[in-house]
């Protein structure tokens, strides 16, 4: 199941500011093959030991990775947290889509490579399945958002 | 128009990017250098010629009242999923002195044209902006 959240709280449960969250916490921690390789696929970033990287930018630290990179890791290294997912592209949501047992902040929809047999839980209330369902929800939340002049 | 281009190189990369319309939204993939991009312009914005250049992100205090204080300025705001709410876009609408660059997926409560959207392309070091194919 992929819990998504898409009215904003303010609660230390939550990462708004994926960046700031992950400059000053998440890159404090340590980071396994996996983590490695999801590096290397969304960022074309080598790790290395020291928590540098190598990108066709430079060499830097594990700091300069993209938003997206940040993004993807707090989620993996904070598991129960509701972490933004608004500054994403598709190539990070895709993958975020295919994990189980995360939860997501999104104010808006996304198109997203979503197989038929993954399971979304909108706000804690209404449970979908698949991309079908996924959009469909959207589409009755744009309707709602309409009629109340959102 | 502040700038209809901007042209540099920050080799090993050389950039040249064209704008269509008095705002641009550069939206795309995750890790497309839109923040390095960005870190960039912090530098070329110390010449004469790109004095014009003002950049806000997730850092920049008082981020709303600042926004507001720009006049015929190029501003450049990374993050601004994060740092625009419905007033700074309904701002940005009816504000016809400065340019802007939106690092942004949303999109929602900004006038926009199809020349708006765009998605930063590298190919063999050259840096630019493509129009992205959307229904406006």
């Amino acid at each position: 199941m992929i819990y998504l959240y898409t009215n904003k709280q303010d609660s230390g449960k939550w990462i708004l500011q994926n960046d700031w969250y992950f400059n000053l916490y998440t890159s404090n921690e340590g980071f396994t093959e996996e983590d490695e390789k999801l590096i290397w696929q969304i960022d074309h970033a080598k790790l290395n030991r020291d928590k540098h990287i190598e990108t066709k930018y430079g060499l830097g630290t594990i700091r300069n990775l993209s938003s997206g990179c940040k993004t993807i890791l707090n989620v993996m290294k904070n598991p129960g947290k509701v972490v933004n997912a608004d500054e994403c592209g598709q190539n990070v949501l895709d993958i975020l889509f295919s994990m189980k047992g995360i939860s997501l902040y999104m104010t808006r929809p996304e198109r997203i490579h979503i197989k038929e047999d993954v399971e979304i839980c909108f706000n804690d209330v209404d449970i979908v399945v698949g991309s079908k369902g996924y959009e469909h929800w959207w589409s009755r939340e744009y309707e709602r958002r309409n009629m109340d002049d959102l | 128009m502040i700038y209809n281009t901007i042209n540099f190189n920050a080799a090993p990369f050389s950039y040249s990017l064209e704008f269509a319309d008095r705002i641009t939204l550069v939206r795309g993939d995750s890790a497309t250098g839109k923040t390095y991009l960005y870190q960039m312009l912090e530098d070329l914005k110390l010449l004469e010629e790109y004095q014009a250049i003002k950049l806000f992100n997730y850092k920049t205090e008082e981020f709303h009242d600042n926004l507001k204080k720009c006049r015929d300025k190029f501003i450049v705001i990374d993050n601004a999923d994060l740092l625009l709410d419905n007033e700074d876009r309904s701002f940005i609408n009816f504000d016809s002195s400065n340019q802007y660059m939106l690092f942004a997926r949303n999109c929602d409560g900004l006038n926009l044209s199809s020349g708006s959207f765009m998605l930063l392309h590298e190919n063999d070091y050259k840096v630019s902006l493509e129009r992205e194919l959307v229904t406006v």
